[in-house]
């Protein structure tokens, strides 16, 4: 049996006689000989095959958060503000989240434990059901603005709501029901890659180059200065980019691919290249809608597709298309991700079953919790009259708000050494995380005071 | 792909050796129903949690009155 080098706290092997070998195990090792096997050989190609192998959690996570309420941010952000500050502080968020993420790669391969599993095992359930709330609460809510993105995406190509929705959960269905991580996890990886459609929406609008530079230097400007919209922008933007779901996602998905110690650097690199992506997906859409803001056009009025219809007479037919499609795709690849992000947790919490490699007679909790999620958020889509951007908006504000409390549970879960052994947590990764702890919480608060006394912005210089 | 209708008894010797030789013991699903020992937290860490915890209910209150607010 390879043991692998041991944690403190784990159980020792049971004899094999004793142990309960399932499918979803048989299933795993399948993969895990694959990764033997390129591990193994020399060569530039190994190499490659062995990273093709290991990457997926990292890459949907980032791809997978760049989501309906994201990229209506990342437009809103462009529309209302155009090129300036909003392109290097997206970069400095996707540069938070692999911070964060790279924490929970390292926590589900060190313990092969889910992250809410870890915080019921090593706080209890009285933080852990705390937990299990706010996360509960964050997945259902932005399940719904998923389905909103998606319902608006299509609506541009003249598909009603009911059946934008019943397309959606049909979609959810056959993503899941591969019975298989690997084939899961390849499939939805393909599709996520459609993400980067808004490069092409963003080249079709020409930009000024010399101006997104000179942003990236100079992060200006910031038209209005600092208001309470432009906050309203920045947490909302903060929320696409790091939210709970994340870490609870990544963690539950590096352990049911069956990631080991020894694939920590190559989960890194897979974390890295999510970001890099997202990062690129997230600037082209800011570009993409900046021309709605030289051309003095507001986004407040803008439903997803709107966002479409409004470029239509800049970029053409085609490019409005492309922005649709890749609004649909981002709603379509969240709503798989969050519906199992809810249902790895349930199983973790409840004891239950919970893999993508199990089939359905042996996993039925698991994905009834997964369907159930997603047809009630898309139920409620349903409704009529939604303030579709307000919410899609407040929800990224919220996903931020419960950021700080996810987090202090992830730092000092990677900083447990009985869990962790030596994989605790370096001394620059515990600065980092504690400064985009301080972070979140300052913009949140600033979010408060503004609330509650929005002249106090007058005093530093907004309107 | 392996089959998905199979019921658990139809793993095979040869399956238990594959699992046996290339998971780590830990990977086990059959094992992971072992509870971890919960851990002594600290007082600043109980602080810590509670402080954020009140700040999460707070900020919650923010966003229902701005809603209600924007609504009136």
């Amino acid at each position: 049996m390879n043991l692998g080098p041991p944690s403190r706290i784990t159980p020792q092997p049971a004899p094999p006689d004793d142990v309960v070998i399932t499918h979803e195990d048989v299933d795993r090792a399948h993969d895990r000989v694959r990764v033997s096997a390129a591990r193994a050989q020399r060569g530039a190609f190994s190499k490659f095959r062995l990273l093709w192998l290991l990457v997926g959690p990292g890459i949907l996570v980032m791809l997978g958060e760049n989501d309906g309420p994201s990229m209506i941010s990342y437009a809103a952000t462009g529309a209302r503000f155009g090129i300036g500050f909003f392109i290097p502080f997206v970069i400095l968020t996707f540069c938070m989240a692999i911070v964060v993420q790279e924490m929970t790669m390292r926590l589900g391969s060190a313990t092969h434990r889910g992250h809410a599993e870890l915080i019921f095992d090593r706080f209890g359930p009285f933080w852990g059901w705390f937990s299990m709330i706010d996360l509960g609460i964050g997945n259902f809510l932005t399940l719904i603005t998923e389905f909103i993105a998606i319902r608006a995406g299509l609506g541009f190509f003249g598909v009603p709501p009911w059946a934008a929705v019943g397309s959606a959960l049909v979609f959810l269905c056959l993503a899941v029901m591969m019975h298989r991580y690997w084939t899961w996890e390849r499939t939805l990886l393909a599709i996520a890659v459609f993400n980067l459609v808004f490069v092409p929406v963003a080249l079709l609008t020409h930009p000024n180059w010399h101006s997104v530079g000179s942003a990236l230097v100079t992060w200006k400007p910031l038209p209005g200065g600092l208001t309470q919209d432009t906050l309203i922008i920045v947490l909302a933007d903060i929320g696409a980019t790091v939210t709970p779901w994340m870490l609870f996602f990544q963690q539950s998905a590096t352990v049911d691919k069956g990631l080991t110690r020894n694939d920590i650097h190559l989960g890194r690199i897979d974390t890295v290249v999510g970001a890099a992506l997202a990062a690129t997906a997230a600037v082209a859409t800011i570009i993409a809608t900046a021309p709605l803001f030289a051309h003095h056009m507001t986004a407040e009025n803008f439903q997803g597709a709107e966002f479409a219809q409004a470029l239509q007479p800049l970029i053409g037919r085609f490019g409005a298309a492309l922005f649709a499609i890749g609004i649909v795709e981002a709603g379509m690849v969240a709503s798989v991700t969050i519906s199992i992000s809810s249902a790895y947790a349930f199983g973790e919490v409840a004891r239950r079953p919970h893999s993508l490699n199990l089939p359905v007679a042996q996993g039925k909790a698991f994905y009834s919790v997964l369907f159930l999620c997603a047809a009630t958020a898309g139920a409620i889509v349903l409704i009529p009259g939604l303030p579709l951007v307000y919410v899609v908006l407040l929800v990224n504000v919220v996903a931020v708000l419960a950021m700080p409390p996810a987090l202090v549970f992830l730092f000092m879960l990677a900083n447990d050494r009985e869990v962790m052994g030596d994989l605790v947590s370096p001394r620059w990764a515990n600065i980092l995380a504690t400064g985009v702890v301080v972070f979140l919480t300052l913009a949140g608060l600033l979010f408060g005071i503004s609330v509650i006394a929005p002249n106090v912005f007058a005093f530093l210089g907004g309107k | 792909m392996p089959s998905k209708d199979k019921v658990p008894s139809a793993i095979t010797s040869s399956d238990q050796k594959l699992v046996l030789s290339s998971l780590e013991p830990e990977q086990l699903a059959g094992l992971k129903k072992h509870l971890i020992p919960r851990r002594h937290l600290s007082g600043l860490e109980k602080f810590v949690m509670w402080s954020l915890r009140i700040y999460l209910l707070f900020m919650i209150v923010v966003v229902i009155y701005q809603v209600w607010a924007s609504l009136h």
